[in-house]
């Protein structure tokens, strides 16, 4: 009678130890599935190098908000983004003629090319937010975002008032500079050409 | 019936009647600021961004680790990009305190130049996805994650790309022009710069960002 006992409280102890050791493995059992968002280490590639010389006096730094709609039968797909660019107006002193600079005494004539959009890459399109997307789009659906966002950059910062800006800012700038070397007498004129950014 | 009609509802209206409309909105921030900045070197630098996107079973069982590739899902994306890098002097604090003059000689001391990503570009056209079975398509939220993280790999290079050193050569090539047309002779200017540039702080990342 006794060694029965005996058995049946060994028997229950190794029962209990096993759920003890069961519930202590599941519950520090962790299982996920998820995927890396980290890009692969590739290299950057210089494709070219080139001297410039622009000058910068007025930058339009611009966020605009694309989207794009597709109709279906019983939804519709959107796609909204904001995209980033920065507009520079400013010179490009490659443009300018010999005898740009005229100096006589304390005096200085200085002739600028017009004001100019310094480049004609502006959007930063890396740095594009999604906001909003349903329904699946294709690159060629985002490339037509793209130029969308472009037209409404140009078309919302190149304006007149923003060129007589940059044009009133580099004639501050290059008599503040010109004085700096030495010259009382500053005047500031501007080539009357054509120009094929404006 | 419900099937179809379900299939049709859930965005796949390319296989229906399709018509692409789009509706104006107003842009969220524009900043105008006025400066003086002469942008001497421009590299193009292009990258092709890669992500290879495997679902995986992660975690611990009966006390071991586990990381186990699932089957069929697997997704891979190649975004091929392009970055227009400028480097400039910045003159918006130049004064007379910046020339030194001795006869006919002249010396101009120059600001450190800085370099900014005055652009961006992403080749739609030749963006490639590769997507396993049991996997959704990427996101437009996932795209665009990735190219930042690529936009930032870039701006991370530039230490390397030893632009600084040509915007400075490349200043007094605008430079001294400019000063030999106001009367001085080549031989007498000299351009100087600061030296001992510590280049992270040259980069412009509150607009480069």
């Amino acid at each position: 009678m006794k060694k029965k006992l005996i058995i049946i409280l060994a028997l229950t102890l190794a029962v209990l130890l096993a759920i003890m050791w069961l519930v202590h493995t599941i519950s520090h059992t962790e299982l996920t599935v998820d995927a890396d968002q980290q890009i692969d280490v590739t290299p950057e590639q210089i494709t070219s190098i080139k001297a410039i010389g622009e000058w910068e006096f007025l930058s339009i730094a611009n966020e605009e908000l694309v989207d794009t709609v597709r109709k279906g039968l019983l939804s519709d797909d959107h796609l909204v983004r904001v995209y980033y660019g920065t507009l520079r107006l400013g010179v490009n002193m490659h443009q300018v003629e010999p005898g740009w600079i005229k100096t006589e005494g304390d005096s200085v004539t200085v002739t600028l090319p017009n004001i100019t959009l310094l480049d004609r890459d502006f959007i930063d399109e890396a740095r594009t937010k999604s906001f909003f997307e349903n329904g699946r789009w294709k690159p060629k659906d985002r490339e037509a975002l793209y130029k969308k966002a472009y037209r409404q950059m140009l078309e919302r910062c190149l304006t007149p008032e923003n060129k007589q800006r940059a044009r009133e800012n580099g004639e501050a700038q290059f008599r503040r500079m010109m004085k700096a070397l030495g010259y009382n007498h500053v005047a500031i004129r501007w080539q009357e050409t054509n120009n094929r950014n404006e | 019936m419900l099937v179809f009609c379900s299939s049709c509802g859930s965005g796949k209206s390319e296989e229906v009647t399709t018509e692409e409309t789009s509706q104006e909105r107003p842009s969220l921030v524009t900043q105008v600021r006025q400066c003086a900045r002469l942008y001497t070197t421009e590299y193009r630098i292009h990258k092709i961004i890669t992500h290879d996107d495997v679902l995986r079973l992660k975690g611990s069982l009966l006390s071991q680790n586990i990381n186990i590739p699932l089957p069929l899902g697997d997704r891979k994306v190649a975004i091929p990009m392009d970055a227009t890098l400028k480097a400039y002097i910045d003159f918006s604090n130049f004064s007379e305190a910046d020339i030194e003059r001795d006869d006919n000689h002249i010396t101009i001391l120059l600001p450190d130049p800085k370099v900014v990503m005055t652009s961006s570009k992403i080749n739609q056209k030749e963006v490639r996805e590769y997507v396993g079975l049991t996997r959704s398509h990427f996101t437009d939220r996932e795209l665009t994650a990735y190219e930042q993280q690529g936009r930032q790999a870039i701006l991370n290079s530039i230490p390397q790309l030893g632009i600084l050193d040509q915007a400075q050569a490349n200043a007094a090539r605008v430079l001294v022009p400019m000063l030999t047309e106001m009367g001085y002779q080549e031989e007498n200017i000299t351009i100087a710069f600061r030296k001992n540039l510590d280049i992270s702080r040259l980069i412009d990342i509150k607009l480069g960002r």
